[in-house]
């Protein structure tokens, strides 16, 4: 089954027509009957560990001191990394379809966001990588 | 107490370790989300039919029976007073 037929679950397709290979697995074979079967598993998962990172969000902003916010925080981390678990499972499963953006139009791009960089008030560039963190405050 | 606790005498340059209304609030909903994923990992689980998913699914079942742990521990009041158990303690 192609999963561009079925819209829950798969990225909607921006360029329809373009030249470039999609990047996909081959699909597979879940009964396509009113059962709930192995793909609608995963992707009700997916979405419940999707919601949960948007509370977690959330939470971990509003919390009062630091040990509690720190847990929040781990939590919401852990929950994106199972998210991304479920996500690289169904990928595995060929259940997602990657549509490649044209060359040309990214570096389109990067040329029009590298003339952008002029415009920050600070004009020295930090390296990539090598510190330029932000740096919280120490107590 | 707080009050005497957190007096005019020196200031504080973060919010001591006490729960608030709010983070109260927070905690017993996340524990219902968590309690809730982790049953529902477990029953999707058992009715799936591919090794690989059942495996992945029992896993985000464990984890989420792990967040639950941690975010109850912030709620008892018995630990706060004491050096935290802290999140690490529950990654056995």
């Amino acid at each position: 089954m192609n999963s561009q037929n079925r819209p829950f679950g798969s990225y909607q397709q921006r360029f329809a027509g373009s030249s470039n290979p999609t990047i996909k697995n081959p699909s597979t074979q879940v009964s396509q009957d009113a059962q709930f079967n192995d793909r609608d598993c995963l992707n009700d998962m997916l979405a419940t560990e999707k919601w949960l990172t948007d509370g977690f969000n959330v939470m971990a902003r509003e919390a009062s001191h630091q040990s509690l916010h720190n847990d929040i925080m781990n939590i919401l981390n852990e929950t994106h990394q199972a998210t991304r678990d479920l996500f690289n499972l169904m990928f595995e499963k060929g259940w997602y379809t990657i549509q490649p953006e044209q060359p040309t139009q990214v570096a389109k791009e990067y040329q029009k966001f590298q003339g952008y960089e002029s415009q920050f008030p600070q004009q020295q560039t930090t390296p990539y990588g090598s510190g330029g963190m932000y740096q919280p405050r120490q107590f | 107490m707080y009050r005497e606790r957190y007096s005019q005498q020196y200031r504080m340059n973060q919010p001591p370790r006490v729960l608030s209304t709010k983070d109260c609030a927070y905690l017993t909903d996340a524990l219902s989300w968590e309690l809730l994923a982790a049953k529902k990992a477990h029953f999707m689980a058992s009715q799936c039919s591919d090794q690989q998913i059942k495996q992945q699914l029992e896993q985000i079942s464990q984890l989420h029976q792990t967040h639950y742990d941690v975010l109850l521990n912030q709620l008892n009041t018995t630990e706060h007073d004491h050096e935290h158990f802290g999140y690490q303690g529950f990654r056995q």
